[in-house]
């Protein structure tokens, strides 16, 4: 049976590795090598690497740090932050990444994301959609703004034949209270394309809640294993015990 | 020496970096020379088979592959892509010849009620031995939309995914795997290190 895939997420800010709450307040985390490696020998399913600032700050992601995050790890890897050109997908692939992923492109220019899609193949573009929930209704939360309806994005980017979609609650970000699990499950209606789930797990019992819906996409963090006792190996336990397939 | 075919199709830094990881050597090319030279091939990739095959063939590869595997029978390993291309015919994106090694074709997974690319760990079992129990070291990771149908006697190993798939095949000098052990952590590091390392 397919297992329900456990992703730690590790995010960037151009110097070290920082954990933000609500997309603010940045707290520093620890050295990204450093902590790739753990994850390695913790036999994570895959690992998501994002600089988060790569685009605001309007620099590239830096490829020979991205190089020896990408040398520990013997799962796939999906790197993101500030891909515009062609170039910059294909740096990263050439240095080993497995998935990339875009959001800034995706929201300025779908016609980019097509043509990625035709020239590297569906299954290396992720598509970054950071869901913000706003008076009953979900936005994509993007430079500080409600942008586009989700559904109308989820749609557009299906059309665009994308790999995956990396879905984060933005206000449910770094806050370790449960993953908003309405959310995860209207995507699942909107798509077919496989789905990674990010925001807000911070017990193991978030996971098990989350994976006991109709959600039965991937199952992202980054807080619970900065800040907390708890490895991805302890998660699965927790998984494996709600009898959620998973591989350990 | 192992060779790593550099087709323009996929990850080859991964399966570059595993092999060195197994502390033996590989070079990636497509210089026939060194492709004759090379004590193993590994045919990796990702991609759609038409231009899969379209590339070979542009680097005059499809002759010379045939010629060190079929007829030297040299040691070969193919991935993803690489399985699906040692098929004689594929669908993707429309219907066209592969290398034709072993008989059979490569369909798009439709018969299933699951999200098509089939994406993840999955365990692989001998036929008949389904009901094993899953470990870490039978779980490899997938990710294709389209999977292998031979029509020849073949040794495999199978995958469940409300059906079952092709999800490796071994013939005699030729083994192939629709997972990617390079991205299998261990249970991936130790079938290659058990394939290669009488041949590196």
């Amino acid at each position: 049976m397919l297992k329900v895939r456990l992703i730690p997420v590790m995010t960037f800010n151009g110097i070290s590795l920082v954990k933000t709450k609500q997309f603010a307040n940045p707290r520093t985390v620890g050295n990204p090598i450093q902590v790739a490696r753990v994850f390695n020998s913790r036999n994570v399913d895959e690992l998501i690497f994002i600089d988060i600032m790569a685009t605001e700050q309007g620099r590239k992601i830096n490829l020979p740090l991205v190089k020896k995050i990408i040398d520990e790890c013997f799962m796939p890897v999906t790197i993101g932050g500030g891909i515009r050109t062609f170039e910059d997908i294909n740096d990263l692939l050439r240095i080993g990444a497995d998935k990339v992923l875009i959001k800034s492109m995706a929201l300025k220019d779908p016609e980019f994301i097509i043509k990625a899609v035709e020239y590297f193949g569906s299954q290396c573009i992720s598509i970054s959609v950071d869901a913000i929930l706003v008076e009953g209704e979900y936005w994509i939360h993007h430079e500080n703004q409600e942008q586009i309806l989700l559904e109308t994005f989820i749609n557009e980017m299906n059309q665009c034949n994308v790999g995956e979609f990396v879905v984060n609650a933005v206000h449910n970000d770094g806050m370790m209270k449960g993953y908003d699990t309405k959310l995860y499950n209207k995507v699942t209606q909107l798509t077919s394309k496989p789905i990674v789930a990010l925001g807000g797990a911070g017990d193991p019992a978030h996971f098990v809640s989350l994976a006991q819906t109709n959600y039965n996409g991937a199952l992202a963090a980054s807080s619970i294993y900065h800040f907390t006792q708890y490895t991805p190996n302890e998660v699965k336990l927790n998984l494996n015990k709600a009898k959620i397939p998973v591989r350990i | 020496m192992i060779a790593v075919i550099d087709y323009g199709m996929g990850n080859l830094a991964s399966v570059l970096k595993a092999i060195r990881s197994l502390r033996m050597e590989a070079v990636t090319t497509n210089d026939p020379k060194e492709i004759r030279e090379s004590s193993l091939i590994i045919l990796p990739g990702v991609g759609s088979f038409e231009q899969g095959m379209k590339n070979l063939k542009g680097l005059g590869l499809i002759e010379l592959l045939t010629e060190e595997v079929i007829y030297n029978k040299k040691p070969f390993l193919g991935i993803c892509l690489g399985m699906q291309l040692i098929m004689e015919r594929g669908s993707e994106p429309i219907e066209c010849k592969g290398l034709g090694w072993i008989k059979g074709k490569v369909e798009f997974i439709n018969n299933s009620r699951l999200p098509v690319p089939h994406l993840g760990w999955n365990k692989t079992y001998y036929p008949g031995d389904e009901n094993k129990e899953d470990t870490v070291s039978n779980n490899f990771y997938f990710i294709h939309s389209f999977h292998v149908i031979p029509e020849e006697e073949v040794m495999c190993t199978h995958v469940n995914y409300e059906f079952t798939m092709v999800a490796s095949l071994q013939k005699e000098n030729i083994f192939a795997t629709q997972f990617h052990p390079e991205k299998s952590q261990k249970a991936g590091l130790s079938l290659l290190k058990t394939y290669l390392e009488p041949h590196a």
